[in-house]
């Protein structure tokens, strides 16, 4: 029976070409900006932590006085950076911030680049699940004692190298030499949760290099320094003496208890922190977030997005209740035929479905046109706005969703106007024409 | 000579299509009352003047890694060659670009003593020398600019003279001469600034900020590997000059990354791109709704007509004029739109103090919905008055036709 | 076949209650060819609608093949009139889209039976109405009685027990209407119960039996005993008018 009712909706569509065409429109266009608009809401607020969202955790520290900052910093000082490190409970952590060097190679013809550079841990890797391609992060001994060890992506390794194997190999940094100890693959979590101050969905560094050399190859900050009390900083050891927050901490703490655990370490901290002078706050504190959180606490989706979403939403019941006008004339106007149908011998719920699939493909057209409308206006938006790549695809779940959205919304509807006319008593469309 | 009470008993009996025509003209005003007033406020955001000649001046980056460059004489040296490029009008070091989305910002003090220590506002912190006023061409209404001789090259602690933008001194010192005023880093006492200038505009480098217009021009060459070089020229030049600087400046040193050439114009342009944004798909937003509504109001009229036609028809043989007929459809939209348009105000206000609460946006003003109810009325006469003629034409006739 | 027992049928508006049937009592025998006349308003229509199973009715019983069909479901009803009721109205009631094989498929669609068996039935029950060469031609390409063949052919496809025609000569020419009503008595020779409503004198009295319905009772039986001379007397009527249309026609064309 479906493909009667199917053979019999494609009749009636093309029979009021206008009013079909009217309504797929109004459906598309109300799929097609609620689709651009979830889809950017989408890519904005994925979790790319995944199932290590829950154990990952951003630290953050109260250190600053009283009546100066109300909240707690998105970072830390770079010595309680530096204390953190000292604890024995996260499975994994690591101090990092964002510098910029400039790449050379040990070929003269190889002009040098400047390249963002992440400063952190040997540990950063396995707490993100960086994948490698080959060698792997520097040891524990780098992280302690420092050490000229550096691991790039494929992206540096090709330009650089030309591609290969090339752990064991020279890589020059601001004329320095590193020795090159892992190779990752190309990875952008997006957004890029580790560090949401540098441009959320900005490309990922291809370049690391150990925390440890901080102090001695004097690596500026390319990233936020945000200092709640005017101090005077003339050197590099001033700033890494001084109370301006400007690294971010990350910790793994894989088990409830463990989280527990440290949650109670942080207090000791403080409590020591404060014997020594600092953390003058009566309120002063410590606190984990998970990924999840984290990235809620820094607004990582824009909340033009939030907004966008929801006016599309209702732009699409304005486009609905349109339909469900139309789709009420249209099916009241052929009432003798219904009539005639019911007579013979269709029943109700005959009726109703033929009615109903009719909506449903009215619906799936406009659904698939709306796919289109925003396919089209994210690559239009993308080229205009220069939209972050991540932000402007189409992710392949919308493949799936928006049929799905549209033939649902067009259904809800046309319940009224299917239940409408297949509850009309048949015999009064049936005496005259 | 208006029937507005058979129509009103003609949309009471027939509660469905009416009712839907309602709820869309409601729901539409709503939305297109509260994305107009986004639009134009982003609008208006974007339109804010930053006082400078935004295409004739780009900024860029000069990273020495060479540790054998002297960080306190390599850029004047560069300046100087820069200088004297063709199309070069001017060129400064700086700590920061306007409108770039990145840079300093700080709340200095001021005060008699530590207990009449008040803060001013927070504002942008531009580390430069006596050639900024005249590379950003900006108007400097009081006082004087730097003396070369007064720019001292170092680290931030050397600032002791200071240019504020008005917009700054007002807000600080009110109608009171900014002039001669002093404000200090830190607590009352502590590195004292002295205000000798004032420039009717400088923005920072922050849009979305309430102190855009808060800036603040220190005498400090900051010294650094890193130097960021505003540059102003012919616009016509400025393509070549794009190549001819890192050509010259490489010429004298190669070991640096001379790159992020961009004029203010395009720092415009990309630190509104999210408002452009928004302002663009709700503009399409705002067009296709309309768009919609008017075509499905134009819809339902051309189904009502044929449902109709034999009344109409009757109408016509009573005595009815064609233009009695087509302002019968008229009052009838107006009589929907007018009752839509006053719930979806109410509507439009509470949603917007939704939007106001959850997010960061201001308060809806009364003007939005009344304009969207008078577009909309406007529109849907369009609407309705192009099926409605054809109404009008159907014969008298047609009511002694017994089908 | 068809009993109807103390049936009620009463309109309530806010105002008025109308009494469209009043203790209506009827019985159709297998194989009968009933007419029902009566004036505007009498219940007619009403009568019609409840035994077709398309309306409902106050009170009353109602058996159609000895089964009582009181309170029945809507699929239920539906089936019935599905399979054992054929429908013929005065304005042939074709659906305007489908072509005259598709409009004689609609019922065949809705007792489910395959393609093959709908194909073989469309065929026949077209040839039965002399239409079998026009299976693909649209309703709005035939004249009146051609439509109203198809509409016979229609209601014959799912060969129904009984037929229901409401005026069904009402919309045609004298000639037309001939031929419709011939093949009505043709059908009903073949075995399937006919009622028939009309207000043609003439054409009810072709049937073996009339029945008035005034004020929603059954006012009068009239049995024709003599079956010969009733349709004797008919044709001759029918003769009548078929040459009148002739001469019309002439003098048109």
């Amino acid at each position: 029976m479906f493909f009667y009712y199917l053979d019999l909706a494609w009749r009636s569509i093309k029979k009021t070409p206008f009013l079909s065409l009217l309504m797929v429109l109004a459906i598309s266009i109300g799929i097609g900006i609620t689709i651009t608009t979830l889809n950017i809401y989408k890519m904005a607020s994925v979790n790319p932590a995944g199932e290590r969202s829950s154990s990952l955790f951003a630290v953050q520290l109260m250190s600053q006085d009283p009546d100066t900052w109300e909240n707690l910093s998105k970072q830390i000082t770079y010595q309680d950076a530096f204390n953190l490190l000292d604890s024995e409970v996260p499975v994994r952590q690591a101090a990092m911030f964002r510098t910029g060097l400039a790449v050379q190679t040990d070929d003269v013809n190889f002009s040098p680049i400047l390249e963002g550079v992440r400063v952190t841990g040997g540990d950063f890797f396995g707490l993100f699940k960086v994948p490698f391609l080959y060698g792997g992060p520097w040891s524990k001994q780098v992280d302690k004692e420092g050490g000229y060890k550096v691991v790039i992506n494929e992206d540096i390794n090709n330009k650089a190298f030309g591609g290969g194997n090339n752990v064991g190999k020279t890589l020059l940094l601001n004329r320095k030499p590193y020795q090159v100890v892992g190779i990752t693959k190309t990875w952008h979590p997006s957004p890029k949760y580790y560090d949401v101050n540098n441009g959320a969905f900005n490309d990922s560094e291809q370049i690391y290099v150990p925390f440890s050399l901080a102090p001695i190859e004097e690596f500026e900050s390319w990233g936020n320094n945000n200092s709640w009390r005017h101090e005077d900083i003339r050197t590099y050891q001033d700033r890494l003496n001084s109370e301006m927050h400007w690294v971010h901490y990350w910790a793994e703490l894989t088990n409830p208890a463990m989280q527990q655990e440290y949650k109670e370490w942080l207090v000791r901290y403080v409590e020591q922190q404060k014997a020594l002078g600092r953390f003058k706050r009566p309120d002063a504190k410590g606190e984990v977030s998970d990924v999840a959180t984290w990235l809620a606490y820094n607004k990582v989706v824009p909340e033009d997005n939030k907004v966008l979403v929801g006016l599309s939403v209702l732009f699409l019941i304005v486009c609905l209740v349109n339909m469900l006008g139309l789709l009420l004339a249209k099916f009241l106007k052929r009432a003798p035929e219904v009539g005639v149908r019911r007579a013979i011998g269709a029943s109700r719920l005959q009726i109703f479905s033929q009615h109903l699939v009719e909506v449903g493909l009215i619906g799936f057209c406009g659904g698939a046109l709306g796919l289109l409308w925003a396919w089209g206006a994210l690559s239009l938006l993308s080229s205009r706005f220069d939209l972050e790549g991540s932000l402007s695809q189409l992710d392949s779940s919308m493949w799936f969703i928006a049929p799905i959205i549209a033939v649902s919304a067009a259904i809800i509807a046309g319940i009224y106007p299917a239940w409408r006319i297949c509850s009309t008593n048949p015999s009064i469309y049936l005496k005259s024409q | 000579m208006f029937q507005v009470k058979p129509i009103i008993s003609m949309l009471m009996r027939n509660k469905s299509g009416p009712l839907l025509l309602l709820i869309q003209i409601i729901l539409s005003v709503a939305i297109v009352a509260n994305a107009s007033f986004i639009i134009s406020e982003r609008i208006g955001m974007m339109s804010r003047e930053s006082g400078i000649v935004e295409a004739e001046v780009f900024d860029f980056t000069i990273y020495n890694f060479d540790e054998n460059i002297e960080a306190e004489t390599q850029p004047l040296q560069d300046l100087d060659i820069i200088r004297q490029l063709d199309g070069v009008k001017g060129a400064t070091l700086t700590s920061m670009t306007p409108l770039s989305g990145g840079g300093w910002s700080s709340n200095f003090s001021y005060g008699s003593s530590e207990e009449d220590s008040k803060s001013a506002p927070n504002a942008a912190i531009y580390y430069s020398d006596e050639q900024f006023i005249p590379t950003l061409g900006l108007n400097l209404i009081e006082g004087r600019n730097f003396y070369p001789d007064e720019i001292n090259a170092g680290g931030p602690e050397l600032a002791s003279l200071a240019i504020v933008s008005a917009q700054f001194a007002k807000d600080t010192f009110g109608d009171e001469s900014a002039l001669g005023r002093v404000m200090y880093r830190g607590n009352i006492g502590q590195q004292p600034m002295t205000i000798i200038g004032v420039v009717e505009k400088l923005q920072s480098a922050w849009v979305d900020n309430d102190n855009l217009e808060l800036s603040i021009i220190l005498n400090v060459k900051l010294t650094s590997s890193f130097n960021r070089l505003l540059v102003r020229a012919d616009e016509n030049a400025i393509v070549g000059l794009k190549e001819a600087i890192p050509a010259a400046l490489h010429k004298e040193n190669p070991n640096r990354v001379v790159r992020g050439f961009t004029t203010i114009s395009e720092h415009r342009t990309s630190i509104y791109r999210n408002h452009e944004l928004m302002a663009s798909v709700l503009s399409l937003m705002v067009v296709l709704l309309l768009l919609i509504t008017s075509l499905g109001l134009a819809g339902m009229v051309m189904f009502n007509i044929e449902r109709r036609t034999k009344q109409i028809g009757t109408r016509r043989a009573l005595g009815a004029k064609k233009r009695d007929i087509v302002s019968f459809f008229l009052v009838e939209n107006y009589l929907l739109c007018l009752i839509g348009g006053g719930l979806g105000g109410l509507i439009a206000v509470q949603l917007g103090q939704q939007l106001m609460t959850l997010y960061s946006l201001p308060k809806l003003e009364l003007i939005y919905p009344i304009i969207t109810v008078a577009g909309l009325l406007v529109l849907t006469t369009v609407a309705v008055i192009l099926p409605a003629r054809k109404a009008a034409k159907i014969s008298p006739a047609i009511a002694t036709r017994s089908v | 076949m068809l009993s109807m027992k103390n049936i009620n049928k009463v309109f309530k508006t806010d105002l008025v209650e109308t009494h469209a049937l009043r203790d209506f009592n009827l019985d159709v025998e297998e194989g009968e060819f009933v007419a029902v006349t009566g004036p505007s308003g009498s219940g007619k229509t009403t009568f019609l609608n409840i035994a077709g199973l398309l309306e409902g009715f106050t009170h009353g019983d109602f058996f159609l093949d000895g089964v009582n069909i009181s309170n029945l479901s809507d699929n239920k009803s539906a089936a019935i009139r599905n399979e054992k009721i054929g429908f013929i109205f005065q304005g042939f009631n074709l659906i305007p889209d489908l072509n005259l094989a598709e409009n004689v498929e609609v019922p065949l669609r809705y007792r489910g039976f395959n393609a093959k068996e709908r194909k073989i039935r469309v065929e026949r029950a077209l040839e039965q109405v002399g239409l079998a060469a026009r299976m693909k031609h649209l309703p709005t390409q035939l004249s009146g009685g051609q439509q109203q063949r198809v509409a016979i052919a229609r209601a014959l496809a799912g060969e129904p027990r009984f037929l229901l025609a409401d005026e069904p000569t009402g919309n045609l020419d004298s000639l037309m209407a001939r031929q419709v009503m011939e093949l009505l008595e043709d059908i009903n020779k073949a075995g399937t119960t006919i009622i028939m409503v009309t207000h043609d004198a003439e054409l009810a009295r072709r049937a073996q039996r009339n029945i008035q319905i005034v004020d929603g009772q059954v006012c009068d039986f009239t049995m024709y005993q003599g079956e010969q001379g009733s349709v004797a007397q008919g044709q001759s009527v029918a003769d009548v008018a078929a040459a009148e249309v002739v001469t019309v026609a002439s003098s048109v064309a």
